[in-house]
């Protein structure tokens, strides 16, 4: 019983330098994955070749409306609901022949998340959502 | 016995919290409904062989070179063998890479390295109304990008 009483001190120290590592272990892992996510952050590049309207944003009401509109509507179908864009993308092609138009448009109630629209001449041809900082 | 315990539930969570910040990173498997319902399509069989390209896929001989990536984009496994990269600044279009070996998976940037393939197969898709995703012809300059950094 002495012998053991006598012991105890010492797995104690153990048992701290254990627990120890394991929260240096921890906060090293929280530190990496903090790190990769500022480092994923402060890369975002600005998406924007020419600015529309500083001002503008899209509401609650006009983003359920446009993401209602089916895609291969006619373009008027998103400007009867939305107003200028913040800025014009550069165009692009990716089918064949085909230029596309990029539009993007800051939520209103979330600034930093922009709503991107595709059009293909006349045709609307869908939305991604992207963030922004 | 209580200490060793603590230690193995200590080690458990440690562990715990490891996996799963590693799992973070693997975004899930993509299904993709394609809307043309060709029999002869990719990843289906003629007897016992596999089909490794269809009507619509553009095959590249890459003999090894890399594969990068041509905008900021989410890349999903769809099977063993074949990639979907979709990007918010690319709305409607799905991009599907097959033959790439050891690919990085997950949120990736314009620039980085998707992977090398000998035989890179290649196809584009346009979301329709309904949800289906319909096999186009992509624009030469478009796969390019994919080809150089």
């Amino acid at each position: 019983m002495k012998k053991r009483l006598k012991r105890l001190p010492r797995r104690q120290q153990r048992y701290r330098l254990i627990s120890n590592g394991l929260i240096a272990l921890v906060s090293f892992s929280i530190g990496v994955s903090l790190r990769f996510q500022a480092n994923a952050a402060s890369t975002q590049k600005d998406l924007c070749q020419t600015i529309v309207s500083h001002q503008a944003v899209l509401s609650r009401q006009q983003l359920g409306q446009l993401l209602a509109v089916p895609e291969r509507e006619n373009r008027e179908a998103i400007d009867a609901i939305a107003n200028e864009p913040y800025c014009t993308l550069p165009e692009i092609e990716v089918r064949a022949g085909v230029t596309a138009e990029r539009r993007a448009y800051p939520l209103a109630f979330d600034p930093n998340t922009w709503l991107v629209v595709l059009y293909e001449d006349e045709e609307y041809a869908g939305y991604g959502f992207t963030l922004q900082h | 016995m209580a200490l060793r315990f603590s230690i193995k539930c200590g080690v458990g969570a440690v562990l715990a919290i490891l996996l799963t910040a590693c799992q973070q990173g693997a975004p899930p498997v993509r299904n993709i409904t394609v809307q043309q319902t060709w029999e002869l399509q990719i990843g289906n069989r003629v007897g016992d062989y596999r089909i490794s390209s269809g009507l619509g896929d553009i095959t590249l001989e890459l003999e090894g070179n890399p594969v990068y990536m041509p905008f900021d984009g989410k890349l999903q496994p769809i099977d063993d063998t074949c990639l979907a990269l979709t990007s918010p600044e690319v709305p409607a279009y799905l991009f599907r890479l097959c033959g790439i070996s050891r690919p990085r998976v997950g949120q990736r940037q314009q620039g980085n390295t998707i992977g090398r393939a000998q035989q890179l197969v290649f196809a584009t898709f346009r979301k329709e109304p309904d949800g289906t995703w319909a096999l186009v012809e992509p624009a030469t300059a478009l796969m390019a990008k994919f080809l150089s950094e």
